[in-house]
Parts: structure tokens; sequence; C-alpha cells
């Protein structure tokens, strides 16, 4: 999760506003790889005031695009500037808002805790990843709610660190 | 291979200012004639003097600039032309591949500095990708909304040495046109004017970059629509035509600001309806009903306003295709039209005259400017800076040609008359060209006067000198308690001596019988020209909405 400092504004007043959509979008992103693809996409979401929640990156399936996934608040703006502000920075090839489409949406969660008594979260889907003198380290990946109750319930297992992705979304088969 | 390129591309101009990292390429520059370099005196007058020229002739022009400091100069210019969508494409030198990131003489994040200010912008660091670079560049630059692009070129690509490759085809996934006119839409938005019973149609920039003047006035009679324009709209549509309203806008015109107060259906086209044209965003344009918004650019949908039509195209493609499709229009469009008819009269444009006794024997800017335009006859371009000198220029502007009135519009800067005046000249050899500047502009960037000095070009600059930052007076007289904080200019130069020491005749002129003998000698001089109009300290912008105000309540020059 990346903070903004701007608290997200209210939503903007026109004066013809249909009703105002929800201005969280989830956006599956496109882009060229390349050096200056992250920053002017950051740099982008920075001045127009949006306020990211979530991002992940990775390589495509298509050599030299890299799929990103953003989950952006539009801050004051209308929650459809998002995917056109972003439609117009030429390294991006393709935005897809899939907000409310019916998607698989996994996140990936890696922590490591003290206990060695780690059945409780194994029974919930976790997996071992090695256990060590100082402790376990598990991984679980999940919608974003199950993996916010798995981070809770690390809590009773002495966390010592824990790292999350941002989500990776896909549409579901018809 | 870049020279090669750009003479590839047409270029015919390039401004620029040599330095340690694009000394590559003025080594070579010589070696083609075709490409004209004018050395500029500082760099932001490059980008300034790139602007105008592609303002006045619609072609781009080329900036070089060195590394750092260089390149940093140009930022200014470059947001100048990103806010108005005026093609330019931008060279800069970068220090050599293997040193970025080394904190090397003179290496700054060009592209992380500029890349808020510009279209596009690309980091060269090898030669292979150089001619695909240059190509897409002007591509980019030229086509959709136009804007400025940047190159960077490291030092040692600029060196380097490889097969001459002429890219022949563009491919570049992440840039789509959108040329396409929705017809149904089309249709959908010219039967809402022409049914409508008050309706209002606002022209911007997006007009005169498209060449849509006759589409407009053809939409506009057929359909009845009274058009306003924006202040970089002006030219868009003529200003002494029945069904003009003139500009809009916080300082647009009474009339045309009760015609968008009361219209029930709106048609914004090629514009972005910014705050100066809304003022009070909440209180724009209450009545209407349908807002109709025509933009090549998507984003531009409701990013300020939420149109009930869009219509995503060129402006000219958009109106062609609306024209044949109006309807049979209100029965109420007479009676509208006779409405405005009373508010122009009610509402017209007035400035007390220098020889009125409240002038209190004080020369008044528009005195000067009627004059100016009177010689202009319809056919110069007019070139002005920032300030109260834009506005009384756009609204005393008397024209029904486009793509004769150049300006600042949204980036607003002050200093960017007189390289503009200078890259207009150079596209337009054949136009006379006026430059109106403000003396707080005029010194930002009066180092240019060396280049329309040394080249003799022949731009006649009708300086408003009113010893103050004036629009900033205004305002803080107005707006800010009545304070006058840091708005007076002392200690100022003497501009006919400034203009002298550069090479280039000067008159100075405080009375108003001296300004048509003075304008006179300006237009008989060959060369650049400067006349020190000083005039009332003390004149205003009027009509004036207050910060922060609605559209409603604009302030009229008082009796």
């Amino acid at each position: 999760m990346i903070e903004s400092p701007h608290p997200p504004a209210a939503p903007a007043t026109s004066p013809a506003s249909r009703e105002v959509t929800n201005r969280v979008r989830v956006l599956s992103v496109l882009v060229e790889d390349g050096p200056n693809t992250l920053s002017k996409i950051s740099g982008l979401i920075r001045r127009k005031g949006f306020h990211v929640r979530s991002i992940s990156v990775g390589p495509s399936r298509e050599a030299g695009r890299s799929r990103m996934t953003l989950t952006v608040d539009a801050g004051h703006a209308e929650a459809d500037q998002v995917r056109k502000q972003l439609e117009r920075v030429v390294e991006v090839i393709e935005v897809e808002d899939v907000t409310s489409d019916d998607v698989h949406s996994r996140e990936l969660v890696v922590a490591k805790v003290k206990s060695f008594q780690v059945a409780g979260l194994v029974e919930r889907g976790a997996k071992v990843l090695d256990t060590g003198a100082d402790g376990t380290t598990v991984e679980f990946a999940g919608e974003g709610k199950d993996v916010g109750d798995f981070v809770n319930e690390l809590m009773r297992h002495g966390v010592v660190d824990v790292a999350r992705s941002g989500p990776v979304v896909m549409r579901r088969t018809a | 291979m870049i020279l090669e390129a750009l003479e590839r591309e047409g270029v015919e101009y390039i401004f620029g200012y040599p330095g340690g990292a694009n000394l590559p390429i003025y080594q070579h520059l010589h070696e083609h004639p075709k490409l004209k370099h004018i050395l500029v005196r500082h760099e932001q007058g490059a980008a300034h003097m790139a602007d105008g020229y592609a303002r006045a002739c619609g072609k781009p022009a080329v900036v070089f600039a060195t590394s750092g400091p260089g390149a940093l100069n140009l930022v200014t210019g470059l947001c100048t032309a990103y806010m108005d969508s005026v093609p330019m494409i931008a060279i800069t030198g970068q220090v050599a591949s293997t040193q970025v990131g080394r904190d090397a003489f003179q290496e700054s994040d060009v592209i992380g500095a500029t890349s808020s200010v510009t279209k596009h912008s690309y980091l060269v660091t090898s030669i292979d990708d150089l001619p695909r670079v240059i190509h897409e560049a002007f591509h980019i630059a030229t086509t959709g909304r136009p804007g400025p692009v940047l190159i960077d070129i490291c030092k040692d690509v600029q060196q380097a040495d490889a097969e001459r490759v002429t890219p022949d085809r563009l491919e570049i996934p992440g840039y789509q046109l959108n040329g396409h006119v929705d017809l149904n839409r089309a249709g959908e938005a010219a039967q809402a004017i022409a049914g409508a019973e008050r309706p209002v149609i606002l022209a911007g920039h997006g007009v005169l970059l498209s060449r849509a003047e006759k589409e407009l006035k053809e939409f506009a009679e057929k359909a009845g629509a009274p058009v306003g324009t924006t202040l970089l709209g002006i030219g868009a549509f003529p200003v002494n035509h029945p069904l003009s309203l003139h500009m809009t806008g916080f300082m647009g015109t009474g009339w045309n600001l009760k015609a968008v107060q009361n219209a029930d259906v709106l048609m914004m086209v090629g514009m972005r309806v910014d705050d100066r044209v809304t003022a009070r965003l909440a209180d724009f344009a209450p009545k209407v009903k349908t807002f109709i918004h025509i933009d090549i650019d998507g984003s531009e949908m409701g990013k300020n306003v939420r149109p009930h039509i869009e219509l995503v195209a060129d402006a000219r493609n958009a109106l062609e295709a609306m024209t044949p499709q109006i309807g049979t229009l209100d029965a109420g469009r007479g009676q509208w039209l006779a409405q405005i008819d009373a508010w122009r009269e009610e509402h017209p444009l007035k400035y007390t005259r220098s020889n009125d006794s409240h002038s209190n024997g004080r020369l008044q800017p528009q005195d000067v400017l009627i004059d100016m335009y009177r010689r202009a006859r319809n056919e110069a371009i007019v070139v002005a800076d920032v300030g109260q000198n834009q506005i009384w220029a756009a609204l005393w502007w008397n024209y029904d040609q486009p793509g004769l009135f150049i300006n600042s519009g949204g980036a607003g800067t002050m200093g960017f008359a007189l390289p503009a005046a200078i890259g207009a000249k150079f596209a337009r050899p054949d136009k006379a060209v006026w430059c109106v500047a403000g003396e707080g502009g005029f010194v930002m960037t009066a180092q240019e006067l060396s280049v329309a000095v040394e080249h003799q070009l022949d731009v006649k600059i009708v300086l408003l000198n009113n010893f103050s930052l004036g629009m900033v007076r205004q305002f803080q007289d107005d707006f800010y308690g009545g304070v006058r904080s840091h708005s007076d200019l002392t200690h100022m130069p003497d501009f006919v001596k400034l203009s002298e020491a550069y090479g280039m005749p000067a008159i100075r002129v405080d009375k108003l019988e001296e300004v048509g003998p003075a304008m006179d000698t300006a237009e008989k001089t060959k060369g650049p020209f400067l006349i020190d109009f000083r005039i009332d300290p003390e004149a205003n912008v009027y009509p004036i909405v207050p910060l922060g105000k609605s559209l409603n309540d604009f302030w009229e020059a008082p009796n």
C-alpha cells in the first residue's frame, strides 16, 4: 500500500454531474517495458491528484510488455478520468477497467512468525516455506479480504515480518 | 544522422543554443544548409520562438539545447506549448550514456523534469533507436491533439556512426488517433442545438488547430446559434459576425456571459473548459439541460464539465458531420437572438478615452490598440504577452480572419510575446507582425531583441508601459484588500535607450496625438522597432468576474 500524503478530496460537482460512481478503480494496464514507463505513470497519478491504493507489475505474455494492476482512487476527479488519463500516456498500450467486473483478484503475502505451531495457518491454506531456529516462514494467496484476515490471524503467532503484494486480477471464465 | 533525419521531416528552422552536451550536433550543422539555425540568447527564448513559429504556420520547429541548465531553461517554454497544444520538437543533449546517474557535469534528469510538460519524451541511449525515435516524435507532436515532444540524446549517441536507416513505417501501439466521427452522435448533437430554445456555441483553440473555422461558421449560421470563443479560440469565428458573442470566460464580454449563463443547450468545441472559462464551476451555465462537448482528446470529456453528448473527434470532421443533420430550428430562436442583441447593447465593451477628462491626460491602452488594429487591416499577426495587455489585445481585436492572434493562454507565460513574435515572423515573413507586451513581461525575455536585430525582422513592438505589474495591481486593488504589494515596477530601464543599445530604433509616446505619428514611423522603418507607450498606470481590464465568483457577477467598466 502506498499512502498518499493527500487524503482523497470530495468528488467533483459538475453542473451536469450524473451520479458519482465509485471513485476507486481497479485497472489492468498493459504497458511498454522501458526506463521511463513507471515514472511517467506514477508522475501522472501524482499530478492529477489521484491516490494509489495498490500497484503490482510483472512481465506480460508478450515480450517487451508488462502488465500492471493498479487500484487507484480518483481523488477529486471523476472516476473515469483515471483510465482516460492513463490512455494518454504513449507507453500505455491498453487500459482495462475491471472495477465492477467479475474477476479473480489475488494477493500474495509472505510472513515470518516466531511460532512453530502453524497448523492453524496451514488449515487456512497457507504453505510453509521454511522452518528455522528463529521461526517459520509461510505464504498465503487469496482475495484481498482473505489476505487481510490471514494477516490478522498471524498476530496470534508472533509476527516477525510481513511482505504483501498488491492484487493481480483476471476475468473469470464465462 | 540527427540532422539528416530533421531534413527528412521537412524542418526549416531550428532555434537553439550550443553547449557541451550537444556540440557533436553543432559540429555538422553547416553541412545541412537546408536547416536554418537561429542562435537565441536564452533557451526559453528558443522554445517560445518555435512555439510562435508553429502557431503562425502550423508546422513544427525544432529547438536545440544542451544538457543540464540548457535543457532545464526550456521547461517554461515547453509548458507554454503543452498547455496550448502547440507542436514542437525539443532535442536536448544529455551526458554520455556511461556517465548517466553519476552526477556528471551539467547532468540533469531532463525526462523527469519535463514529462509533465511534454506530450511525449524519449531518452536515446543507442544509435539504433534514433531514426525511429525522431520519426515517431514528429508524428506524435503534430497529430491528434498536438504538443511538444522532447528527445534527450546522450552525447555518445550523437557521436556514434551507424548505417542510415530510414524508418518506413510507424508502429506506436500506445498512440491511437481519434479520427472517426460517430454519425448518430453527431446527429444527436446537431438536433439538440437546432431544437434548443437558447443555444450557445463556444469555440476553442481546437477549432483553429483543425482549421474548422469555415465549418463552424456554416454550422452556426444554419443552426442560428450564437458563437463565442475562448481566449485561445479568438479568430475561430469572425468578431463582427451578427452571431458573434466575442470572448467568453472570466474576462469575457458581458453579452457573452449573459448568453452562456442563460443557455439551455451549450456546445463546447475544441476546448478544455478550464477555470478561466467557467469561473465558479458550480454556477457555470446553470440553465443548461444539454452540454455537448467536442474534442479530439477523450480525457477532456467530463474532466471539468460532464457532457450529455460527447464527440471525441477532430473539430472539423465533427462539424462537417453535424451540419447536414440540423433539423428544424426551434420557433423561439428569433427571440433568443433578439435577447442577445439587447444584451450586446446593454453591456458593450467600453473604456475611458484618453481625451476624456476622467483620464487626467493619461494615455489609455485601448486607444493604442485600436490604432494598431486599424493598421493591421485584418491581416497582420498580433502576438500578445500575458496580463492586462493580453486581455486588452484580445477584447479590442476586430478581425474576421483566423490564426492571427497569438498568446499564451493556458500557461500564462510572461515573456512569451517577444520571442513568439520573432518565431511568427520567421514563419510568415510575408505578414506584418505586431508584438504587444507590458514592460514587466517584456524584460523577462528582452535579450531576444538581439535575434530581431541580427535578422532585421520586421517586428513592431507595442510596449504598454504602465510602470507596474498591471494585472497583479488590479487584483490587489480589487480582491486583496487594496494592498499594493510589490506590483510597482521601479528602476526599470529607459526602453528607448535599451532598444538603441541593441541597435534597434525606438520612440517614446505619452500623449494620444503622438500615437498615430509614432505608429507611422514604426511602419515605415524597416526592421524591428519599439514604441514605449507610457499608459495610464491605473487603467484596468473590464469586464472581470471577481475571483471565486460566478460568471453572473461580472463587473463592467465604470461609466
